[in-house]
Protein backbone atom coordinates (compact mmCIF):
# COMPACT_ATOMS: atom_id res chain seq x y z
CA UNK A 1 0.00 0.00 0.00
CA UNK A 2 1.33 3.24 -1.09
CA UNK A 3 0.87 6.18 1.66
CA UNK A 4 -0.11 9.65 0.66
CA UNK A 5 3.20 12.01 1.81
CA UNK A 6 0.76 14.12 3.94
CA UNK A 7 -0.16 11.21 5.80
CA UNK A 8 3.89 10.79 6.73
CA UNK A 9 5.68 12.91 9.45
CA UNK A 10 9.61 12.71 9.64
CA UNK A 11 11.30 12.37 12.57
CA UNK A 12 13.74 14.59 10.94
CA UNK A 13 12.10 17.22 11.40
CA UNK A 14 14.09 16.59 15.32
CA UNK A 15 17.48 17.39 12.92
CA UNK A 16 19.25 20.51 12.73
CA UNK A 17 18.59 22.75 9.77
CA UNK A 18 21.23 21.48 7.16
CA UNK A 19 21.61 25.56 6.17
CA UNK A 20 22.82 26.61 8.79
CA UNK A 21 25.53 28.92 9.53
CA UNK A 22 28.79 26.77 10.08
CA UNK A 23 27.78 24.85 6.85
CA UNK A 24 28.67 27.90 4.68
CA UNK A 25 32.35 27.11 5.34
CA UNK A 26 32.57 23.37 4.17
CA UNK A 27 30.25 24.83 1.14
CA UNK A 28 32.90 27.80 0.34
CA UNK A 29 36.30 26.39 1.32
CA UNK A 30 36.77 23.60 -1.40
CA UNK A 31 36.80 25.83 -4.69
CA UNK A 32 39.77 27.87 -3.43
CA UNK A 33 41.69 24.91 -2.54
CA UNK A 34 41.05 23.31 -5.45
CA UNK A 35 41.64 26.66 -7.30
CA UNK A 36 44.68 27.59 -5.57
CA UNK A 37 46.27 24.28 -6.14
CA UNK A 38 45.93 23.86 -9.61
CA UNK A 39 46.77 27.56 -10.34
CA UNK A 40 50.49 26.26 -8.47
CA UNK A 41 50.74 23.59 -11.01
CA UNK A 42 49.85 25.46 -13.68
CA UNK A 43 51.96 28.15 -13.22
CA UNK A 44 54.78 26.06 -12.86
CA UNK A 45 53.69 24.09 -15.67
CA UNK A 46 53.79 27.74 -17.83
CA UNK A 47 56.89 28.40 -16.32
CA UNK A 48 58.62 25.53 -16.61
CA UNK A 49 57.27 24.47 -20.26
CA UNK A 50 57.85 28.51 -21.48
CA UNK A 51 54.08 27.98 -23.13
CA UNK A 52 51.79 30.98 -22.53
CA UNK A 53 48.54 28.78 -22.14
CA UNK A 54 49.25 26.74 -18.79
CA UNK A 55 50.20 30.90 -17.29
CA UNK A 56 47.17 32.01 -18.66
CA UNK A 57 44.97 29.13 -17.18
CA UNK A 58 46.93 29.57 -13.74
CA UNK A 59 46.59 32.73 -13.48
CA UNK A 60 43.13 33.13 -14.17
CA UNK A 61 42.50 30.28 -10.97
CA UNK A 62 44.77 32.17 -8.89
CA UNK A 63 42.67 35.65 -8.86
CA UNK A 64 39.69 33.37 -8.55
CA UNK A 65 41.14 30.97 -6.23
CA UNK A 66 42.14 34.50 -4.47
CA UNK A 67 38.82 35.60 -4.19
CA UNK A 68 37.36 32.29 -3.06
CA UNK A 69 39.63 31.88 -0.05
CA UNK A 70 38.82 35.36 1.29
CA UNK A 71 35.35 34.04 0.68
CA UNK A 72 35.95 31.04 3.00
CA UNK A 73 38.37 33.16 5.46
CA UNK A 74 35.11 35.08 6.14
CA UNK A 75 32.08 32.22 6.76
CA UNK A 76 35.24 30.58 8.43
CA UNK A 77 34.84 33.41 11.02
CA UNK A 78 30.82 33.07 11.18
CA UNK A 79 31.69 29.25 11.63
CA UNK A 80 34.01 30.03 14.38
CA UNK A 81 31.98 31.65 16.13
CA UNK A 82 29.53 28.57 16.48
CA UNK A 83 31.74 26.09 17.03
CA UNK A 84 34.29 27.12 19.43
CA UNK A 85 31.59 26.77 21.88
CA UNK A 86 31.28 22.85 21.20
CA UNK A 87 34.55 21.61 19.96
CA UNK A 88 37.40 20.27 23.06
CA UNK A 89 40.26 21.88 21.48
CA UNK A 90 39.98 25.50 19.98
CA UNK A 91 43.67 26.12 19.83
CA UNK A 92 43.23 23.91 16.46
CA UNK A 93 40.73 26.10 15.51
CA UNK A 94 42.99 29.23 16.54
CA UNK A 95 46.01 27.66 14.03
CA UNK A 96 43.97 26.82 11.34
CA UNK A 97 41.91 29.99 11.16
CA UNK A 98 46.07 31.69 11.70
CA UNK A 99 46.71 29.39 8.80
CA UNK A 100 44.24 30.60 6.39
CA UNK A 101 44.82 34.03 6.55
CA UNK A 102 48.28 33.25 5.66
CA UNK A 103 47.10 31.37 2.88
CA UNK A 104 44.42 34.33 1.58
CA UNK A 105 47.57 36.88 2.40
CA UNK A 106 49.96 34.98 -0.01
CA UNK A 107 48.12 34.27 -2.43
CA UNK A 108 46.59 37.98 -2.77
CA UNK A 109 50.45 38.99 -2.97
CA UNK A 110 50.78 36.23 -5.66
CA UNK A 111 47.46 37.83 -7.61
CA UNK A 112 48.30 41.27 -6.84
CA UNK A 113 51.88 40.39 -8.65
CA UNK A 114 50.03 38.91 -11.73
CA UNK A 115 47.31 42.30 -11.64
CA UNK A 116 50.48 44.34 -12.34
CA UNK A 117 52.47 42.23 -14.19
CA UNK A 118 48.81 42.46 -16.70
CA UNK A 119 49.11 46.11 -16.73
CA UNK A 120 52.48 46.38 -17.24
CA UNK A 121 53.88 47.77 -14.12
CA UNK A 122 57.47 46.90 -13.17
CA UNK A 123 58.13 45.70 -17.08
CA UNK A 124 62.04 45.63 -16.40
CA UNK A 125 61.40 42.85 -13.93
CA UNK A 126 59.11 40.74 -15.74
CA UNK A 127 61.04 37.86 -15.24
CA UNK A 128 61.46 38.20 -11.53
CA UNK A 129 57.74 38.95 -10.96
CA UNK A 130 56.62 35.83 -12.77
CA UNK A 131 59.39 33.91 -10.61
CA UNK A 132 57.67 35.50 -7.43
CA UNK A 133 54.34 34.14 -8.25
CA UNK A 134 55.24 31.16 -8.52
CA UNK A 135 57.48 31.06 -5.50
CA UNK A 136 54.55 32.86 -3.26
CA UNK A 137 52.42 30.10 -4.52
CA UNK A 138 54.69 27.26 -3.90
CA UNK A 139 55.04 28.44 -0.14
CA UNK A 140 50.99 29.29 -0.03
CA UNK A 141 50.13 25.57 -1.11
CA UNK A 142 52.47 24.23 1.90
CA UNK A 143 50.16 26.39 3.91
CA UNK A 144 47.47 25.65 1.96
CA UNK A 145 48.09 22.12 2.68
CA UNK A 146 48.58 22.58 6.56
CA UNK A 147 45.64 24.50 7.16
CA UNK A 148 43.28 21.93 4.97
CA UNK A 149 45.01 19.31 7.21
CA UNK A 150 43.53 20.92 10.05
CA UNK A 151 40.71 21.72 9.19
CA UNK A 152 40.27 17.91 8.24
CA UNK A 153 41.33 17.30 11.94
CA UNK A 154 38.54 19.81 13.33
CA UNK A 155 35.86 18.02 11.63
CA UNK A 156 37.15 14.55 11.65
CA UNK A 157 38.38 14.25 15.40
CA UNK A 158 36.45 16.47 17.08
CA UNK A 159 33.10 17.26 15.12
CA UNK A 160 33.59 20.71 14.09
CA UNK A 161 29.56 21.72 12.95
CA UNK A 162 28.87 17.98 12.73
CA UNK A 163 25.85 16.57 13.77
CA UNK A 164 25.83 13.48 16.08
CA UNK A 165 22.74 11.37 15.03
CA UNK A 166 21.39 9.58 18.43
CA UNK A 167 22.14 6.37 19.02
CA UNK A 168 19.53 4.31 17.89
CA UNK A 169 19.13 6.64 14.87
CA UNK A 170 15.35 7.68 15.46
CA UNK A 171 15.11 10.86 13.98
CA UNK A 172 16.02 9.03 10.63
CA UNK A 173 12.60 6.94 10.91
CA UNK A 174 9.90 7.77 9.38
CA UNK A 175 6.29 7.50 11.19
CA UNK A 176 2.86 8.21 10.15
CA UNK A 177 0.73 10.37 11.90
CA UNK A 178 -1.37 7.37 12.63
CA UNK A 179 1.46 5.92 14.30
CA UNK A 180 1.73 8.86 16.38
CA UNK A 181 -1.77 8.95 17.70
CA UNK B 1 72.35 41.51 -6.08
CA UNK B 2 68.77 42.61 -6.60
CA UNK B 3 67.77 39.79 -7.58
CA UNK B 4 69.01 38.42 -3.99
CA UNK B 5 67.20 41.26 -2.02
CA UNK B 6 64.11 40.52 -4.09
CA UNK B 7 63.61 36.71 -3.24
CA UNK B 8 64.71 37.37 0.30
CA UNK B 9 61.97 40.12 0.14
CA UNK B 10 59.19 37.40 -0.32
CA UNK B 11 60.92 34.81 1.80
CA UNK B 12 60.16 37.70 4.53
CA UNK B 13 57.02 38.58 3.80
CA UNK B 14 56.27 35.25 3.96
CA UNK B 15 56.98 34.68 7.67
CA UNK B 16 55.74 38.17 8.46
CA UNK B 17 52.41 37.14 7.56
CA UNK B 18 52.71 33.81 8.57
CA UNK B 19 53.86 34.78 12.05
CA UNK B 20 50.26 37.28 12.16
CA UNK B 21 47.42 36.25 14.39
CA UNK B 22 46.94 35.85 17.77
CA UNK B 23 48.18 32.98 20.27
CA UNK B 24 45.82 31.99 22.92
CA UNK B 25 47.02 30.05 25.83
CA UNK B 26 44.70 26.86 27.63
CA UNK B 27 45.07 27.66 31.38
CA UNK B 28 43.34 25.51 34.25
CA UNK B 29 39.79 25.81 35.90
CA UNK B 30 40.04 28.74 37.99
CA UNK B 31 39.69 32.75 38.76
CA UNK B 32 41.54 34.74 36.84
CA UNK B 33 42.09 38.46 36.47
CA UNK B 34 43.34 40.51 33.82
CA UNK B 35 42.85 43.21 31.22
CA UNK B 36 40.33 42.82 28.00
CA UNK B 37 42.79 43.05 25.19
CA UNK B 38 39.71 42.66 22.29
CA UNK B 39 35.77 42.16 22.29
CA UNK B 40 34.06 40.49 19.24
CA UNK B 41 30.68 41.42 19.79
CA UNK B 42 29.01 39.46 16.84
CA UNK B 43 30.32 36.08 18.48
CA UNK B 44 29.39 37.11 21.79
CA UNK B 45 33.65 36.58 22.31
CA UNK B 46 36.23 38.29 24.49
CA UNK B 47 39.94 38.04 24.63
CA UNK B 48 41.81 38.67 28.48
CA UNK B 49 45.18 39.08 28.86
CA UNK B 50 45.54 38.08 32.47
CA UNK B 51 48.74 39.67 34.60
CA UNK B 52 51.25 36.77 34.01
CA UNK B 53 51.19 37.40 30.15
CA UNK B 54 48.72 34.73 29.05
CA UNK B 55 45.82 34.91 26.75
CA UNK B 56 42.55 33.45 27.04
CA UNK B 57 39.89 33.44 24.44
CA UNK B 58 36.55 33.32 26.12
CA UNK B 59 33.22 32.58 24.13
CA UNK B 60 30.60 33.72 26.21
CA UNK B 61 27.62 30.96 26.55
CA UNK B 62 24.13 30.92 28.17
CA UNK B 63 25.47 29.97 31.80
CA UNK B 64 28.05 32.65 31.62
CA UNK B 65 27.55 35.20 34.25
CA UNK B 66 28.37 38.87 33.27
CA UNK B 67 28.27 41.18 36.03
CA UNK B 68 29.15 44.75 37.49
CA UNK B 69 29.08 46.49 40.79
CA UNK B 70 27.08 43.44 41.82
CA UNK B 71 24.57 43.72 38.91
CA UNK B 72 23.61 41.70 36.09
CA UNK B 73 25.17 43.43 33.13
CA UNK B 74 24.89 43.58 29.15
CA UNK B 75 27.57 41.81 27.00
CA UNK B 76 27.77 45.11 25.44
CA UNK B 77 29.31 47.05 28.45
CA UNK B 78 32.47 45.35 27.97
CA UNK B 79 35.01 46.88 26.20
CA UNK B 80 38.70 46.69 25.52
CA UNK B 81 41.02 47.77 28.03
CA UNK B 82 39.15 46.96 30.86
CA UNK B 83 39.91 45.13 33.81
CA UNK B 84 37.92 41.91 34.39
CA UNK B 85 37.57 39.09 36.71
CA UNK B 86 37.06 35.67 35.37
CA UNK B 87 36.09 32.43 35.99
CA UNK B 88 36.62 29.64 33.83
CA UNK B 89 35.93 25.96 33.57
CA UNK B 90 38.52 23.58 31.80
CA UNK B 91 36.70 21.31 29.37
CA UNK B 92 39.33 19.18 27.19
CA UNK B 93 41.26 22.61 25.84
CA UNK B 94 38.38 24.70 25.77
CA UNK B 95 37.80 27.50 28.33
CA UNK B 96 33.88 27.75 29.81
CA UNK B 97 33.75 31.05 31.24
CA UNK B 98 31.64 30.53 34.39
CA UNK B 99 31.57 34.00 35.36
CA UNK B 100 33.04 37.78 34.22
CA UNK B 101 33.35 40.46 36.66
CA UNK B 102 33.69 43.67 35.19
CA UNK B 103 35.70 45.59 38.09
CA UNK B 104 36.06 49.04 36.89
Amino acid sequence: MILSPSKYLNNMEQLPDFWRTEIWHPLTVHFPVAFLTLATIFLIAGYWLRKANPTYTGQILLIAGTIGAWIAVYTGGLADGIVSRQICDPTVLKSHENGAFTVAWLFSGASALVIGDYFGLLRQFRNWLRIGIIVLAVIGSGFLAYTGHLGATLVYQQAAGVYTPSDDCNEFIETSTEDRE
Amino acid sequence: MKKKLFYSAIIILTFMVSACGGKTDVVDSGTYEGTIKEVEAEKTEIYVETSDGKTLELYFTDETKLTQDGEEAQFSSLTEGQKVEVTVEKVGKRLDPKSVKILE
